[in-house]
C-alpha cells in the first residue's frame, strides 16, 4: 500500500518556468502604468519645453553668476534647516514617546499641529510682527519651526513601533542612557529621521510664499520671478537645476536607506515598557517643548488674531474683495476633488506595490520619485505652459488643470497613506475569501476595502490638507476671476492689508488643522494595532 | 468527500525550484499529513491546490474535476477547498458568527443558525458575537476551520495549524480537529513540519524533500520503515551507525544485529538505523560496554547519550529508556539493540 520512494519512472522534465504562468494583474497593471504615466507628464513637458527654448540658450541661462548664488542660497539654507529639524524632531518624539514627560500626551499633539499650518502663513507672522524676521535667519527660523513636524512624526512612529527592551536589554548589558540612546534608540530610528529630512529638504527646495515674504531669494523665488516677467526659457533653465537638486536629494536618501533595516524580533504583542524617568531635568525640558509649541504654534496663530483685532472694526476695501466664504468654497472644492482624484489614482499602485513583489513594483515605486523630485512650482509651470503652448490650450486655466496638478503633486503622500491602509488588509485574508467561494469584486468590497477603508480616509485627509495649504501652484493655475483661501491671502498680503490678510490664515489654520488631528489620531491607532 | 491527485507537478519561483514533480494521491475521507522541513515546499504545494498559485507544470484533480493542468486553472472560489491558513486569518472588522458564515450564501448568513451550529462543533458555541481579537490563540484556530468547514467543503486545507500555539494547547486542539475531521468524513490535507505532529495526528504522511515526495505511508510505515538513511533521521530520532553485511547479519560497533527480513540489501557496506529506544540498557550483561555523557530527563522518558568504551572518540549513541534509574553522566552501561534492524547500502544514501 505504501508507495515507497520517488515514483522516478514517472517524472517528466522540469519546465521552463515559462511554460505556464500564474494569471497577471493585468487590469491592475494597465491602470499602474497609466497612473506612472501621467505622474512622468510634468517632467516630460518640462524637457520638451527645455528643447523648445534650445540648448544653448538654456545652457547660457544655467551657467550664470545669478544660478551659484541661488545654489548658495538654496543649499545653505536646505542643509541648517534639515540638521536642525532633525536634531528638534528626534528629541522630540524620544521624550514623547519614551520619557515620563508631564503632560506628553497633549504635548504630542500640540507639537505636530505647526504642520497644518502653511509655511507662508508662519512666516508671515513672524514678518508682520517682527521686521527682522527676514533674510536668512527669519528663513532659517520660519522654515524650522513650520517643518520640524516632518521629522518628528515618522521618528515617533517609529519609536512607537520599535522594541523598547531593545534598550532594556543595552542597559543590562551595562551601556549608560547615553549611549543607549545613541547605539539603540537613534538606530532604531534612523530610517524614519532619514525619511524625515528627506520630506524637509524637498518642502525647503519647493517653498516658494514663505521666502517671498521674508526676502529670501531661491530657486523658487527667482522661477516666479521670470515667469511673471514672462521669460520661459530662464524659468525652464532654472526649474532643470532645481528638479536636478531635488534628484540628489532624492538619490542620496536612497543610499542612507539601503543600508540595512530596523527590524523587530519576538511576537508583536505591546508590551508596556516603564518610560525612562527624565528627573530633575523634566522642567527644563517641559519648558522647552513649551516654548517650541509657543513658537511654532503661538506666533502664527496670534499673529493673525492681532491683526483681526487691530483690523476692527473691518474696512471696506474696493476692488478685488472675495468674501472669505466664497474663497473657502473654492478651496473646499478643488482640494477635495484633488484628494479623491489622487486617493483613486494611489490605490491601484498600492496594491501592485503591497500585494504583488518584484520589478514592477520597483519600477512603479520609482515612478513616483518622478513627482517628488518635481517642486510644485516647476509642475505647476510645466503643466500650464505646456497646455498653453503646446496643447493648444486644452485645459489651460481651467480648474480641471488646478486640480490635476494637485494630484499629482501630492501623489507620493496619497500613495503612502493607501500602501499603509492596504497593509491592514493583508493578501492572506483575501485569500481566504476567495476559498471561500467569493469572487474577486466580492472580495474587494466584503474585506479589502472594509479594512482599507479608514486608512483611505486618512489617504484622503493627507492631501486635502496640503492642498487646502499649497500657494505655490495655485498662484500659477487659479482660474482668472476665482480666488481660493491661499490666493487671497496672498493677495492681501503682497498688498501689506494685514488685517485683511489676517481671516484667511486663520480660517485655513482652523481647517487644515481638523483634517491634521484626525490624521494623527488614525497614525497612532495604525502604529498600536499589531500587526 | 472527494480524493485528491496531484501528478508531476512543478513550481519555480525565479531561479529558485519549489516544486519538482510531486506525486500524491490522498484518498476520500483521509487526514494526510505533508511533512517537510521550512522551505520544502510544503506551503507551495498547498497554495497551488488552493488555487492561489498556478503550478509550472502538472496536474491536480479534486474528485473528477480537474483544477490545474495544462490549459485548466480554476479560480480558488470555485474549487470547493477549506482553506485555514497559518495563522487563522480571521477577518479582523467581523465577528466570530460572521467570519464563519462569511462563505454562505446571503440568505442563510442572516439567520446565523448555520454558524452557530458550526461554532458548537468545534466547540465555541455561545462566542459568536465576539471579535478575533477577544479570543485567544486556539479559539481563534478552531474558528477559522468552522469558518473552512462550513461551505462544505471538498478538501480542507490545512497550513501548519498548530504551530501558533502554545504546546499544553496544541494536543488538545490537535485532538478535537481529528475528531471534527472523523466525524464530518472531510478529506483533509495538513501541512507540517513537526514530525510528531504528522505521526500522531494523519492517516497517511507524505515526507516533501527537495521538492518531490520521498515517502508516503502510514505514520507506522514511516517510522518502522523509513526508505532512505535521511528520512529515518528526520521521522524520529535516530544512530545511524555504519556496518558491514553478510549472511543476513550486520556487523556493527553494537555487536551483530539481524537485519530486517524484508530489507532488500546486497551484502557489503551498510548503514544501519537503530531507533534510541531499540537499545536496552543491561548493566553487567553481554553487550557493549560504554560510558553516559549525556542524560535528559523528559519526566515519561530519559533520552541519554553513550559513549561505547571501545571508541572514545567515536560516535555516540542515544538511547530512549522508560523509568530506571537516574544515570548522571560518567555512570558505566551496557549497551545491547533489541530485534531487527534496518539497513541501507552506504554511499548511496
Amino acid at each position: 500500500m505504501a508507495s515507497t520512494g520517488t515514483l522516478a519512472d514517472r517524472r517528466s522534465a522540469p519546465p521552463t518556468p515559462s511554460a505556464r504562468r500564474a494569471r497577471r494583474p493585468v487590469a491592475l497593471l494597465t491602470v499602474s502604468y497609466l497612473v506612472a504615466a501621467i505622474l512622468a507628464l510634468p517632467l516630460v513637458f518640462l524637457l520638451i519645453e527645455a528643447r523648445g527654448a534650445g540648448a544653448s540658450p538654456v545652457a547660457h541661462l544655467v551657467f550664470r553668476a545669478l544660478t551659484a548664488s541661488l545654489l548658495w542660497n538654496t543649499v545653505r539654507l536646505t542643509v541648517v534647516v534639515t540638521a536642525a529639524c532633525a536634531v528638534i524632531g528626534t528629541l522630540a518624539a524620544w521624550c514623547v514617546e519614551r520619557t515620563d514627560l508631564p503632560g506628553r500626551r497633549a504635548l504630542a499633539v500640540l507639537v505636530v499641529v505647526p504642520l497644518a499650518i502653511p509655511d507662508f502663513v508662519v512666516s508671515f507672522g513672524w514678518n508682520s510682527l517682527w521686521t527682522w524676521a527676514q533674510g536668512f535667519p527669519g528663513a532659517f527660523i520660519v522654515m524650522t519651526l513650520a517643518v520640524y513636524p516632518l521629522v518628528y512624526l515618522p521618528v515617533a512612529a517609529s519609536l512607537r513601533s520599535a522594541d523598547p527592551g531593545q534598550e532594556e536589554v543595552a542597559r543590562a548589558l551595562g551601556s549608560g542612557r547615553v549611549r543607549t540612546f545613541v547605539r539603540i534608540t537613534l538606530g532604531q530610528a534612523k530610517g524614519a529621521i532619514a525619511g524625515g529630512c528627506l520630506l524637509v529638504a524637498l518642502v525647503l527646495l519647493a517653498e516658494y510664499g514663505a521666502f517671498e515674504i521674508l526676502g529670501y531669494q531661491t530657486f523658487t523665488t527667482e522661477i516666479f520671478n521670470e515667469l511673471n516677467s514672462y521669460s520661459f526659457a530662464a524659468s525652464c533653465a532654472l526649474s532643470l537645476v532645481l528638479v536636478l537638486l531635488s534628484m540628489l536629494v532624492l538619490a542620496a536618501d536612497g543610499l542612507v536607506r539601503s543600508r540595512g533595516r530596523v527590524a523587530r524580533s519576538g511576537p508583536l504583542t505591546q508590551r508596556v515598557t516603564p518610560p525612562q524617568q527624565l528627573g530633575r531635568a523634566r522642567w527644563p525640558v517641559l519648558a522647552l517643548f513649551i516654548a517650541l509649541v509657543l513658537l511654532a504654534l503661538g506666533v502664527p496663530v496670534g499673529a493673525a488674531i492681532y491683526w483681526i483685532v487691530d483690523g476692527l472694526p473691518p474696512v471696506l476695501s474696493g476692488g478685488a474683495n472675495v468674501s472669505l466664504l466664497d474663497a473657502a468654497g473654492h478651496t473646499a472644492a478643488y482640494s477635495g476633488a484633488a484628494a479623491a482624484l489622487a486617493t483613486v489614482m494611489a490605490f491601484p499602485v498600492a496594491m501592485l506595490a503591497i500585494r504583488h513583489s518584484g520589478r514592477m513594483r520597483r519600477l512603479l515605486e520609482r515612478s513616483t520619485y518622478l513627482v517628488l523630485g518635481m517642486p510644485g512650482v516647476v509642475i505647476a509651470f510645466a503643466l500650464s505652459y505646456f497646455t498653453e503652448r503646446y496643447a493648444a490650450g486644452f485645459g489651460y486655466g481651467t480648474s480641471m488643470l488646478l486640480i490635476a496638478c494637485y494630484a499629482i503633486m501630492f501623489f507620493p503622500l496619497a500613495l503612502v497613506g493607501v500602501k499603509a491602509s492596504l497593509a491592514r488588509a493583508p493578501v492572506s485574508l483575501d485569500e481566504v475569501a476567495r476559498s471561500l467561494g467569493q469572487r474577486r469584486l466580492a472580495v474587494l468590497g466584503r474585506v479589502t476595502l472594509r479594512l482599507a477603508g479608514p486608512g483611505l480616509v486618512a489617504a484622503f485627509c493627507l492631501v486635502f490638507l496640503s492642498a487646502v495649504t499649497e500657494l505655490t501652484a495655485t498662484l500659477l493655475l487659479i482660474p482668472t476671476g476665482t480666488q481660493t483661501l491661499a490666493t487671497q491671502f496672498w493677495a492681501y498680503e503682497t498688498n501689506l492689508s494685514y488685517s485683511q490678510a489676517a481671516p484667511f490664515a486663520l480660517v485655513m489654520i482652523i481647517v487644515a488643522a481638523v483634517p491634521s488631528i484626525v490624521l494623527g489620531r488614525f497614525f497612532n491607532r495604525t502604529a498600536q494595532a499589531p500587526g | 468527500m472527494r480524493d485528491v491527485e496531484v501528478t508531476g507537478l512543478y513550481k519555480a519561483f525565479g531561479a529558485h525550484q519549489v516544486l519538482a514533480g510531486v506525486d500524491l494521491e490522498v484518498p476520500a475521507g483521509s487526514l494526510t499529513a505533508i511533512l517537510g522541513p521550512s522551505g520544502s515546499g510544503k506551503t507551495t504545494l498547498l497554495r497551488l491546490m488552493a488555487g492561489f498559485e498556478r503550478a509550472d507544470a502538472g496536474t491536480i484533480r479534486i474528485g473528477h474535476t480537474v483544477v490545474d493542468g495544462p490549459g485548466v486553472h480554476v479560480a480558488p472560489e470555485r474549487r470547493r477547498i477549506g482553506y485555514v491558513p497559518q495563522e487563522g486569518s480571521l477577518f479582523p472588522h467581523l465577528t466570530v458568527q460572521a467570519n464563519v458564515g462569511f462563505g454562505l450564501p446571503a440568505r442563510q448568513r442572516r439567520g446565523g443558525g448555520r454558524a452557530e451550529s458550526l461554532l458548537e462543533m468545534v466547540g465555541l458555541g455561545g462566542l459568536g458575537q465576539r471579535y478575533p481579537h477577544q479570543l485567544s490563540g486556539g479559539q481563534q484556530q478552531r474558528v477559522a476551520l468552522a469558518r473552512a468547514l462550513a461551505i462544505e467543503p471538498a478538501v480542507v486545507l490545512l497550513d501548519e495549524p498548530f504551530a501558533s500555539l502554545d504546546a499544553h494547547l496544541r494536543a488538545s486542539v490537535r485532538a478535537d480537529v481529528q475528531e471534527i475531521f472523523r466525524r464530518a468524513g472531510t478529506t483533509a490535507i495538513l501541512v507540517t513540519h513537526d514530525q510528531d505532529e504528522a505521526l500522531s495526528t494523519a492517516d497517511r504522511v507524505a515526507a516533501l524533500r527537495d521538492g518531490k515526495i520521498a515517502q508516503y505511508g502510514s505514520p507506522e510505515e514511516l517510522y518502522a520503515r523509513p526508505a532512505d538513511a535521511d528520512l529515518a533521521s528526520f521521522i524520529g530520532d535516530a544512530n545511524l551507525l555504519e556496518g558491514v553485511l553478510s549472511g543476513g547479519v550486520v556487523k556493527t560497533r553494537l555487536g551483530l544485529l539481524p537485519l530486517d527480513g524484508a530489507a532488500l540489501v546486497p551484502a557489503g557496506q551498510v548503514m544501519v538505523l537503530i531507533r534510541p529506544e531499540q537499545i536496552e540498557l543491561e548493566p553487567g550483561q553481554d553487550g557493549v560496554p560504554g560510558r553516559v555523557t549525556a542524560y535528559r530527563y523528559h519526566g515519561h522518558d530519559a533520552v541519554l547519550n553513550v559513549q561505547p568504551d571501545d571508541d572514545a572518540a567515536g560516535q555516540q549513541v542515544t538511547v530512549r529508556v522508560v523509568g530506571g534509574p537516574a544515570l548522571p553522566p560518567g555512570s558505566p552501561v551496557t549497551l545491547r539493540v533489541r530485534g531487527p534492524v534496518l539497513a541501507w547500502p552506504r554511499g548511496c544514501p
